[in-house]
C-alpha cells in the first residue's frame, strides 16, 4: 500500500466517497424537490448521506481509530441499505404504480424516478465500509481482498452509471455528440478493470485500465461543463435559479463519474 | 447579496497567473536547472488547482445573478460555462501528474510541458471568452465606462454645430 501527497490510499478513497455523498445529495435534492418530497422516505438519502459524509471525513483524518472505524462501517452499511431500499422505492413508485405499469416500461424509465440513481448511495456506502476497514489495517473483508472489492464496486458502479446515462441521454435524443462519452467510455473502463483483475500481472491490462479511468475522470468534467451549458439552455438560463435547474441535466451526475474514475485510479495505484 | 462585488473576475486572475507561472517556472527549471524553480512550478500549480475550484464556483454564482437575453452574448456565455469545468478537470489531472514528479524530486519531462501548452491554450480561449463577456457585452459591469477622449481629425471651425442637421 502506498501513499500520495502524504495521504494513504484508503484515506483518498474515503475522501472521494465523502465527495460522492455530497454530489449524490445535490442530485437527490433536485429530483426529490421536483416531486415535492411527497414521501417521507425521500429525506432518507440526506440523513444517510450526511452521516456518511461526516464519518468518512472523520475516519480519513484519523484512520485506524476503533470508534471512528466502527461508526464509518455502520454509516456505510446504512447507506448501502438506504440505496437498495431507495432503488425499490424508485421502481415501485416510478414504474409499478404508474399508469400502464410495465407495459409502458421505457416511458417510465425515461420520465419518472431514475431507476439506478439510488445505487449511487449504496456505492458510496460500500466504498466507505471498505475504506474504513482497509484504513484500520484489514487486508480482507468477507474472505476477499479489499483491493479486489473496491475495484469490483467501481466496476459495477461504472456500468450502472453508463446504464442510467444511456437512458437519460436517449431521452435527450443524444442531441450532442458528447452525450455518447459516458455510454462508450464507462463500459470500456469497467471492462478494462475486469481484464486487470483477471490478469493482474499483465502490464497492458493495468495500463489500459489506468488510461480508461483517466478518460472517465476527464469525461466527468467534460460532462459537468456540458450539463452546465444544458442548464443555461433552459429559458432564461441559470439566472432563473431553481426553475432553470429543476428540469435541466443533473449537475452532480457527471462529477460522480469523475469521482468514480478517481476512486478506480486510487484502487489501481495506491491500494 | 446582489450588491456584493462579483468574486469571479477577481479569482480568475489567480487561476490564470498561477497556471501560467507554473509552466514558466518549470520551463525555466528545465533550461537552467535549480530545484527551487521546480518547487515553485509545483506549488504554483497546486495553488492554482485550489483557486480554480473557487473560480468555477463563483462563476456559477455570477451567472445565477446575471439575467441575460438570448443573443450573441448568451452564446459566448454558454461556451464559457461549458469550458470552465473542462479546464478544471484537465488542471486537476495535470496537478496530479505534476505531483508525481514533485514527490520523486525529478525534473518535469518535455511531454508534460507540451501537455501544459495545450492547457494554456484552453485557458487562453476561456480567458478571451470571459474578457469578451465583460469588456464587450458588459456582463456584471455596473454603472458605465467613462468614454475615452476622441480627437477630431478636422479643425474645430469645420466641425458641424451640435444639434444642426447636416444639409439643412
Amino acid at each position: 500500500m502506498t501513499g500520495f501527497l502524504g495521504l494513504a490510499g484508503f484515506q483518498w478513497l474515503l475522501l472521494l466517497a465523502a465527495l460522492q455523498a455530497v454530489l449524490l445529495m445535490a442530485d437527490a435534492f433536485i429530483g426529490h424537490y421536483r416531486s415535492g418530497f411527497s414521501l417521507r422516505a425521500q429525506y432518507a438519502p440526506f440523513v444517510s448521506g450526511v452521516l456518511l459524509l461526516l464519518s468518512a471525513v472523520a475516519v480519513s483524518i484519523a484512520p485506524g481509530r476503533a470508534a471512528l472505524t466502527t461508526a464509518a462501517v455502520a454509516t456505510g452499511a446504512l447507506a448501502l441499505l438506504a440505496g437498495l431500499v431507495g432503488a425499490g422505492y424508485h421502481h415501485w413508485y416510478g414504474i409499478t404504480t404508474k399508469p400502464g405499469g410495465y407495459r409502458w416500461l421505457l416511458h417510465h424509465l425515461l420520465h419518472h424516478a431514475p431507476p439506478l440513481a439510488p445505487f449511487a448511495l449504496s456505492v458510496a456506502g460500500a466504498l466507505v465500509v471498505l475504506g474504513a476497514r482497509g484504513g484500520s489495517g484489514a487486508d480482507q473483508l468477507l474472505g476477499a481482498p479489499i483491493r479486489l472489492l473496491v475495484l469490483g464496486v467501481v466496476t459495477v458502479a461504472l456500468l450502472g452509471l453508463a446504464g442510467q446515462s444511456a437512458l437519460l441521454h436517449y431521452r435527450g435524443a443524444f442531441n450532442q455528440p458528447a452525450m455518447y462519452i459516458p455510454v462508450i467510455v464507462l463500459p470500456l473502463a469497467a471492462g478494462s478493470i475486469v481484464w486487470h483483475l483477471a490478469a493482474p500481472s499483465a502490464t497492458a491490462a493495468r495500463g489500459i485500465a489506468a488510461a480508461l479511468l483517466w478518460a472517465t475522470f476527464l469525461g466527468g468534467f467534460v460532462g459537468a461543463g456540458m450539463h452546465l451549458r444544458g442548464m443555461d439552455r433552459q429559458m432564461g438560463g441559470l439566472a432563473m435559479g431553481v426553475a432553470a435547474v429543476i428540469d435541466a441535466p443533473p449537475p452532480g451526475a457527471p462529477l460522480l463519474v469523475a469521482v468514480l474514475g478517481a476512486s478506480g485510479l486510487v484502487a489501481l495505484h495506491l491500494l | 447579496m446582489n450588491s456584493a462585488a462579483p468574486l469571479h473576475p477577481i479569482l480568475v486572475h489567480f487561476s490564470v497567473a498561477l497556471t501560467a507561472a507554473s509552466v514558466l517556472f518549470d520551463f525555466a527549471s528545465l533550461l537552467l536547472g535549480g530545484a527551487s524553480l521546480a518547487d515553485a512550478g509545483w506549488w504554483t500549480l497546486a495553488l492554482s488547482a485550489v483557486m480554480t475550484v473557487g473560480t468555477v464556483a463563483t462563476g456559477v454564482r455570477s451567472r445565477l445573478r446575471l439575467p441575460m437575453a438570448e443573443g450573441p452574448a448568451r452564446s459566448y456565455l454558454r461556451t464559457h460555462m461549458a469550458l470552465g469545468p473542462i479546464f478544471l478537470g484537465f488542471l486537476l489531472a495535470a496537478t496530479v501528474w505534476r505531483a508525481t514528479f514533485w514527490e520523486q524530486a525529478i525534473r518535469v519531462p518535455a511531454t508534460y510541458l507540451a501537455a501544459m501548452g495545450g492547457l494554456l491554450l484552453l485557458m487562453t480561449v476561456q480567458g478571451w471568452l470571459g474578457g469578451e463577456l465583460v469588456y464587450r457585452f458588459g456582463a456584471e459591469v455596473r454603472g458605465r465606462y467613462r468614454s475615452l477622449p476622441v480627437e477630431y481629425p478636422e479643425p474645430e471651425a469645420e466641425r458641424p454645430p451640435v444639434n444642426e442637421v447636416p444639409g439643412s
